[in-house]
């Protein structure tokens, strides 16, 4: 099976992509001007912020970013579009040829461009006979289109694919969560020879559904020893089935030319000077790469919170990995609400790297970090008098080994090993051994 | 200032030149009037077609809001072809303007009424647009100065398209000391035109041509009274200092072919909104599936140059055909932009006559082809095409009627242009029709 | 041009043409187009733009506002419970 897929989704910016209106959630024809409705007189003019995100977009898949783009007119007949033509990147992408990561496995991307949203239709009326009621709310709100090649394999793979570079463009560029609005999807489904596309998908639930449908329906057909046939079909939502469009009484011819109103756009230098965030499942993978640490825990890290993964990565600077893993994912994590505080995390490190190179035991360090988080817990018991006192006893009861010890260091092992069973693992065997030698070395 | 009301309402009755007119002059401001494509707040802007009729914009122009804060009242909108389609004003929806020396003339197109306007109404100012020509031929015809920027010079915000990157605002008076002035007034970068923020700045004066260049092909198929007149310019141009040359542009034939290619593909795109919905003509019957809704108010509403030009445009763009005329048209202007530059090199301006006959009488335009009537543009389409600045100035009288000469600068130099002018009209006296309202 | 080249054309602009406007026309862009076919001795030029001077990265920020009142445009447009109705869909 193969399956590629053609995603529109809407950038997160305050205004348009060619005029200043709000992008934000309104009543119907509020957030509307001359130029998004297509008013004579009226012209474009670029949104930066919806080019840069695109271009983000564009390195972040990999793709080949061209050095000049410039935009196009697209131009037929619907109740949706203002001017009866879009404006969009027809021959001249943001970029092409790049590649997403799914699971080890590479999805090629072909192309990433930019576009104007048409407003939106609510139909009224007799079915089979509604009219257009259109909220130009939706018209010119900016779109990146993103187009697979078929190298999906499967409607779950196809979900999980945008799940994950939902996630993915989330962080990047704060798109948002892709529901039914602002969420639409050509796609590309062939069992055999034959590839049928199905048109304006909205939302995902309905294009696992349309794919999942379009998949039965074509393998039947050619377990019954039937061809597919090449074609176009929508996505019937309420009956959750795929159908042939109707024959377009007018086939369009778009008849492409540029945008003069708009220019060019020097795009490669500002592409080469992006900074860009590093993404969730990117950082992931390089968490595994670089501290070999398990996939899933990699996950869970990036997934929880991008400060808690920071401070993770600072530990490693100081501890081996799994400690870090250890810490982080334990007291640190069920503390975070205080202990994401950056400025405690100077001492969070020092405890760990105490803990870590044997200064303090485990339990120490757990107290300690408790104790930061702000969390009552039983009086601490004064490591340093107590453990004094129990070398004292046992030396006081025990001259002969003060004696063994000035002909012999090693004597003083009986001691330690007394301390470490009377202390019961309080105290790290390091700071046993250095106190002991030093009251020893005081009587001596 | 009733006296200027009454030549408005003069202009307006006798000669067409206005769609529209106020009813009161404001006697504290300066009066000027904008070409019917030109959108103002309260008045119509149907560009000369009864597609939009009733449509009133609740916007100015930039050039339009740019006049009223220098203090100018817009007192009236002028006629012209529909959308601009056409040389002679004769496709007018909305009256036929006629011409200010002979009624029985056309004015030019298709500014043909801010022609009139600015030759009957001394101290008038009319904001005028050229796509191919638009400003020339009726400055020619009508026997005033017309400036037509160069492209990006003025902002477009607010002008109803016909060729995005063909249409420039410009300006016609009776003197070329009004144009200069009003020029600063409308030109500068407006953030909602991006085209209009890639120009340099204005300077502060320009400089007078020392050496003008004419090209040899430009003086083909001339009326031969046309032909006499301008040697007669040249030979005053050359009395006053300046050099004059033959030059050869042998890429000025490739010039009409592509201009009409790329401004019918462009104009075909920008009239697909006029579709019955939101503004101007509405189509009331929703009843219907939209293909026939739109198409029944289109071919209702859109004049029969309008329909050949969409038709025309709409072939040139089609698969099969884009390479051949859209793409193959859009690498001729380069050429041509690369031809005048070298000319540049040597010499200040290039000057032609503006049209190739005087303004012809309406009955000769009714018996023209479509060819023909295209073929009138030959010399206006060149520097249109290009972007470059151009000025036409009247050079002499034929049979009563003015004979336009224009030259034409490299990009942003309007300013040299406005110098030439002005050293020209003091060595050559304009003529304007007696005129009693 | 022949008759079903110019039907098409026609179809595609949106105009509905007679039978004599579609052959006036056909013969129109016939000619038209004969007399432009000099543009085929042209050079072939490899690069071009869409404007004759450079319109090079003119961009807008991103601050939203609106300088003209909505409510002015929906009264100019004609709307029913705020929508501007349309014709029919299919």
């Amino acid at each position: 099976m193969k399956i590629g897929l053609e995603m529109h989704f809407q950038l997160p910016t305050r205004s348009k992509l060619f005029c200043s209106c709000p992008t934000s959630s309104a009543e119907p024809n509020h957030n509307v001007c001359p130029v998004c409705l297509g008013y004579p007189g009226s012209r474009p003019s670029l949104n930066r912020k919806a080019l840069e995100a695109g271009l983000g977009i564009a390195r972040f898949l990999d793709c080949k970013i061209e050095e000049k783009v410039w935009f196009n007119r697209k131009t037929y007949f619907y109740p949706d579009l203002p001017k009866n033509f879009q404006i969009t990147q027809y021959e001249s992408p943001l970029g092409t040829n790049g590649h997403f990561d799914l699971n080890g496995r590479r999805i090629g991307i072909w192309r990433v461009h930019l576009e104007e949203d048409p407003g939106r239709i609510r139909r009224v009326g007799r079915s089979g006979e509604e009219i257009a009621f259109v909220d130009y709310n939706r018209s010119g709100i900016p779109l990146v289109e993103i187009v697979t090649a078929p190298d999906l394999t499967s409607p779950e793979e196809a979900r999980e694919f945008i799940d994950q570079l939902v996630t993915e463009l989330r962080s990047l560029c704060g798109l948002e969560a892709q529901d039914e609005q602002s969420f639409r999807v050509d796609a590309n489904i062939s069992l055999g020879e034959e590839r049928v596309e199905v048109k304006n998908v909205q939302g995902l639930r309905n294009l696992e559904r349309a794919l999942k449908f379009e998949a039965s329906r074509q393998s039947k057909l050619l377990a019954a020893g039937k061809k597919v046939v090449r074609e176009t079909r929508r996505f019937d939502e309420e009956r959750k089935v795929t159908s042939s469009a109707r024959e377009k009484e007018t086939e369009e011819d778009y008849g492409y030319i540029g945008e003069p109103d708009l220019g060019e756009f020097r795009i490669g230098e500002m592409a080469r000077n992006l900074d860009l965030k590093e993404t969730p499942l990117v950082r992931a993978r390089r968490l595994v790469s670089s501290f070999g640490i398990g996939e899933a825990t990699a996950k869970q890290l990036v997934l929880t919170s991008v400060t808690l993964t920071d401070l993770f990565e600072e530990l490693c600077r100081h501890v081996p990995p799994e400690k870090a893993v250890s810490w982080t994912t334990g007291p640190i994590s069920s503390n975070w609400a205080v202990l994401q505080d950056p400025g405690k995390w100077p001492e969070i490190v020092q405890i760990v790297k105490d803990d870590s190179d044997g200064r303090i035991n485990d339990n120490e360090a757990k107290r300690r970090i408790l104790s930061l988080a702000g969390v009552q817990q039983e009086a601490a018991v004064e490591g340093g008098d107590d453990m004094t006192k129990l070398i004292s006893d046992f030396v006081d009861s025990h001259p002969e080994v003060l004696a063994d010890y000035r002909k012999n260091p090693k004597a003083a092992n009986m001691v330690i090993g007394h301390v470490m069973k009377e202390s019961k693992g309080r105290y790290s065997s390091k700071e046993v051994v250095e106190e002991v030698r030093k009251e020893m070395d005081k009587r001596v | 200032m009733s006296a200027i009301y009454d030549l408005i309402r003069y202009a307006q009755l006798k000669h067409r030149a206005f769609t529209e007119i106020v009813e009161d002059l404001d006697d504290t401001k300066f009066h000027f009037s904008a070409k019917d494509n030109l959108c103002a707040d309260g008045f119509q802007a149907r560009a000369g077609s009864a597609v939009l009729d009733g449509y009133r914009p609740p916007f100015d122009a930039t050039p339009i809001r740019k006049m009223k804060d220098s203090g100018g009242q817009l007192v009236g909108k002028t006629t012209m072809d529909e959308f601009g389609f056409g040389t002679f004003s004769t496709n007018s929806a909305h009256g036929v303007p006629l011409n200010p020396f002979d009624l029985e003339r056309s004015c030019g197109g298709s500014s043909g009424g801010a022609g009139a306007a600015a030759c009957l109404i001394p101290g008038h100012i009319a904001l005028g647009v050229s796509t191919g020509g638009s400003i020339s031929g009726p400055a020619s015809f009508c026997g005033v100065v017309g400036l037509t920027p160069t492209y990006g010079r003025v902002s477009r915000y607010g002008l109803i398209d016909y060729g995005n990157s063909l249409d420039k605002v410009g300006l016609l008076s009776r003197s070329s000391s009004l144009v200069a002035k009003h020029f600063r007034t409308i030109s500068g970068p407006d953030p909602k035109d991006p085209t209009s923020c890639a120009q340099p700045v204005l300077a502060d004066r320009g400089k007078m041509p020392r050496s003008l260049a004419v090209p040899k092909e430009a003086l083909q198929n001339l009326d031969p009274a046309v032909r006499s007149s301008f040697q007669d310019a040249l030979s005053r141009f050359k009395e006053l200092g300046t050099e004059v040359h033959e030059v050869s542009m042998p890429s000025l034939r490739f010039a009409l072919p592509a201009y009409y290619i790329l401004a019918t593909s462009e104009a075909s795109t920008n009239l697909a909104r006029y579709c019955g919905m939101r503004f101007g003509r509405r189509e009331e019957e929703l009843n219907q599936h939209f293909n026939d809704f739109f198409t029944g108010v289109r071919s209702e509403s859109f004049g029969d140059e309008a329909k050949r030009r969409i038709l025309l445009g709409t072939f040139c763009r089609m698969v099969g055909f884009r390479s051949r005329y859209y793409l193959k048209s859009l690498a001729v202007r380069q050429l041509l932009i690369e031809e005048y530059q070298k000319v540049f090199r040597d010499h200040d301006a290039v000057v032609t006559p503006t049209m190739p006959f005087i303004a012809p009488r309406f009955e000769e335009i009714g018996r023209m082809k479509t060819l023909e009537m295209y073929g009138a543009d030959v010399l206006t389409v060149p520097p249109n095409l290009t972007g470059m600045p151009h000025i036409s100035v009247p050079c002499a009288y034929v049979k009563g009627l003015p004979v336009g000469m224009q030259l034409v600068a490299d990009h942003w130099k309007e300013l040299d242009l406005l110098e030439a002018a002005s050293a020209w009209e003091k060595a050559f006296i304009y003529r304007f029709p007696e005129v009693s309202p | 041009m022949d008759r079903e080249t110019i039907a098409r054309v026609a179809k595609v602009a949106r105009l509905n043409l007679t039978e004599e406007e579609m052959e006036r026309y056909a013969k129109d862009l016939d000619d038209i187009l004969n007399s432009f076919s000099v543009l085929d001795e042209a050079p072939a030029g490899d690069t071009y733009s869409f404007n004759p001077i450079p319109v090079v990265d003119v961009l807008r920020e991103d601050e939203p506002g609106q300088d003209l009142d909505p409510q002015v445009l929906r009264d100019q447009m004609g709307t029913y419970e705020g929508f501007v109705r349309g014709p029919r869909l299919s």
